[in-house]
């Protein structure tokens, strides 16, 4: 068939490379992918994806593309930082240039409690692009349920961790990190906001991570390294330390079903996991959150009640902010302070720059409260 | 001189760092918490204000019998009577130093690379500076020389020496396992709400390290030796978990693996330390 001909052509030289070959590339375009946020690590994962042919591929993220995410969000350009474009968007369009043969789902939206369960629909593997330690846990746990592998990245300044966790067969992400200290932001862990990130490292680790997805998409299960690999890129350093089994008194981990791939790699039927119609939903904030966006200065808080999104540009404008961009996701407005407001049509808004959660809900109540409080 | 110099945590004053609350009495919490010698340093007043400081940051110290030392003017610290002082690279040389403050006194300088310490051994200084090891805001714009300068003068400085530049409770592990067996600290302890308690961290980080004088002499009868980021070290923890607390890690977000093996977080508790085992904690990396 022509269209056979055309795919062989188009992966051939990925086909030629032994251990994937035809039947992998099928297995491929067959599969599902999810990649969890689309910052740095997010937007070099999905490309990776679709690049290599990965049949779908849904991308999540509640964030917008700013300058400061130039120099290693390798999917953005200027017009999208000029565009205020959601990331989820503005990568899902580059995505579909690259290639036409992929389906491609983008969800402005945070990950939570709520849908961490209903993004795993239709997909076989999730590549972690998050930035934050809670969402990661979120995501280990949704998987372990599931059977879902969750190929776990990190980056900070010069340096990098990933790991491959598969359900039934290692130790869950909560197993490995301890419980979630709530008070604390990462536990003191370094962030790209307190000692920066350059992009060789992100390029290293979502690399290390697209390479155990592609082994695991292609049925190479035995070339997986089962292991947590850290690594630097500036004083040069390799390790990796082996990934212990489930643990039997974890409830994510311990009750972990082993993923359909894998029976399938010991001879059982493959069941289709393809369940590619997901179904239509609104994403909604859970109720009264307030999350600190990672050391960037920005609060997000969700939005009562839930207006269109010319009803809340005229409320900005009328409360005396100027509107800065207005697209069809998100507005953003700044204040007469100088503090940036910027409402997404998911029922979030991000405040950005007001020095913390209390002058930012001061902010929400004069700019964005039924009630307009006065200043 | 004075060859007998030793102490565990320096303590330099940096007043911008606790508006509202004066010098002395956040000194005197420091040295309640077990700060063992004391630098006063204010590049910003007159001469004449500095004496009256010293004067009365001298009595402090006296009271606790801690060695106080001068930053930057052998004068103000002869003046008052003060331990010694101590010197930047772009100051005195220390033989001019040594000429003004006599043979008794002590003079340190401040090192950023292995030259400058080997040339300040050679020159007879009592202890030196090294760092600094992370960036700081005392030093702002400065480079800092990282845990790796602090390696190498282990290896190779016998004089009495100091890690100092940013450090701080939660990355002191990181330096003291370098080969660092003082500190010495100014924002994380004045800056502090509780510089007492700050201190009291700061040492007891210090002494779990293997080598330090006293926590040897405790340890010695038992205990087994471990390798702890490439650092080989006493310990008398007999779970990872005992060892993680040693190093006050049970609160932060660190990975830990243990001869070649992750070993999960909830799994530290019942992870017996095996003699001579190779553990290493790291940070957990966050970003994406």
């Amino acid at each position: 068939m022509r269209h056979d001909r055309l795919v062989t052509e188009r992966y051939s030289r990925q086909i030629r490379f032994a251990p994937i070959g035809q039947a992998g590339q099928r297995k491929l375009g067959d599969a599902g992918v999810l990649v969890v946020g689309a910052g740095a690590l997010g937007a070099s994962l999905a490309q990776h994806m679709v690049r290599s042919g990965a049949g779908f591929v849904r991308l999540v993220d509640r964030d917008y593309v700013e300058l400061s995410n130039l120099h290693r969000q390798t999917l953005f350009d200027e017009e999208d930082a000029r565009a205020a474009l959601p990331k989820a968007v503005a990568a899902a369009a580059k995505l579909r240039r690259m290639n036409g043969g992929a389906r491609i789902e983008a969800l402005v939206a945070d990950v939570g409690k709520r849908n961490a369960e209903s993004l795993l629909m239709g997909v076989d593997l999730v590549l972690d692009g998050t930035d934050n330690a809670e969402t990661r846990l979120l995501m280990s746990d949704a998987c372990f349920a599931h059977g879902v592998p969750f190929v776990y990245g990190g980056v900070a300044g010069s340096s990098g961790m990933s790991a491959m966790l598969v359900p039934g067969k290692h130790v869950c992400l909560r197993c490995l990190l301890g419980e979630t200290e709530a008070s604390d932001t990462d536990g003191g862990a370094p962030t790209c906001d307190t000692i920066g990130v350059i992009a060789p490292a992100v390029e290293l680790i979502a690399g290390l991570q697209a390479v155990e997805a592609i082994k695991w998409l292609t049925g190479n299960f035995h070339a997986l390294r089962d292991t947590w690999v850290s690594a630097d890129v500036w004083n040069f350093a390799l390790k990796e330390w082996k990934l212990p089994p489930p643990r039997e008194s974890c409830v994510h981990c311990g009750a972990g079903r082993l993923p359909e791939r894998l029976h399938e790699a010991v001879g059982k039927p493959h069941a289709p996991s393809a369940d590619w119609q997901v179904e239509e939903r609104e994403p909604q904030p859970d109720e009264e959150k307030v999350v600190v966006l990672c050391g960037r200065d920005t609060v997000q808080l969700a939005l009562r009640p839930a207006l269109g999104l010319p009803e809340w540009e005229k409320r900005l404008s009328s409360r005396g902010c100027e509107i800065t961009a207005s697209n069809a996701y998100l507005i953003r407005a700044l204040t007469a302070e100088g503090e940036r407001i910027v409402v997404f049509s998911d029922g979030r808004s991000l405040i950005q720059g007001a020095g913390g959660v209390e002058r930012a809900e001061e902010i929400y109540r004069s700019y964005l409260a039924e009630e307009e409080v006065p200043r | 001189m004075n060859g007998k110099l030793d102490f565990k945590l320096y303590v330099i004053t940096g007043e911008n760092y606790h508006p509202g609350r004066s010098m002395l009495e956040v000194m005197e919490a420091a040295l309640k918490g077990g700060a063992d010698i004391v630098q006063l340093r204010d590049k910003d007043i007159s001469k004449r204000d500095l004496l009256e400081k010293a004067k009365r940051l001298k009595d402090l110290t006296a009271k606790y019998n801690v060695p106080l030392i001068v930053n930057d003017h052998p004068d103000v610290a002869l003046a008052i009577d003060a331990d010694g002082v101590h010197l930047g690279q772009d100051d005195m040389p220390i033989a001019v130093a040594r000429r003004i403050m006599g043979p008794d006194r002590i003079i340190g300088i401040s090192t950023h690379r292995i030259e400058q310490a080997r040339e300040a051994e050679q020159a007879g200084a009592d202890y030196i500076g090294v760092g600094p090891v992370y960036a700081t805001g005392t030093k702002p714009g400065r480079q800092p020389v990282t845990t790796a300068y602090v390696s190498e003068v282990a290896a190779e400085i016998r004089i009495p020496w100091v890690a100092i530049g940013g450090i701080t409770p939660d990355n002191a592990f990181e330096v003291l396992n370098a080969g660092a067996n003082r500190l010495c600290v100014v924002s994380a302890v004045v800056g502090s709400e509780d510089p007492e308690a700050v201190c009291r961290r700061f040492i007891a980080l210090i002494e779990a390290r293997d080598g330090s004088p006293n926590a040897s002499v405790e340890s010695k009868a038992t205990g087994i030796f471990v390798t702890v980021n490439g650092r080989r070290s006493r310990t008398q923890a007999s779970t990872l978990l005992e060892l993680a607390e040693q190093y006050e890690l049970q609160d932060r977000r660190v990975v830990a693996e243990m001869d070649g093996e992750f070993v999960p977080r909830r799994s530290w508790g019942e992870a017996p330390l095996r003699v001579g085992a190779t553990v290493e904690f790291v940070h957990f990396v966050g970003g994406g």
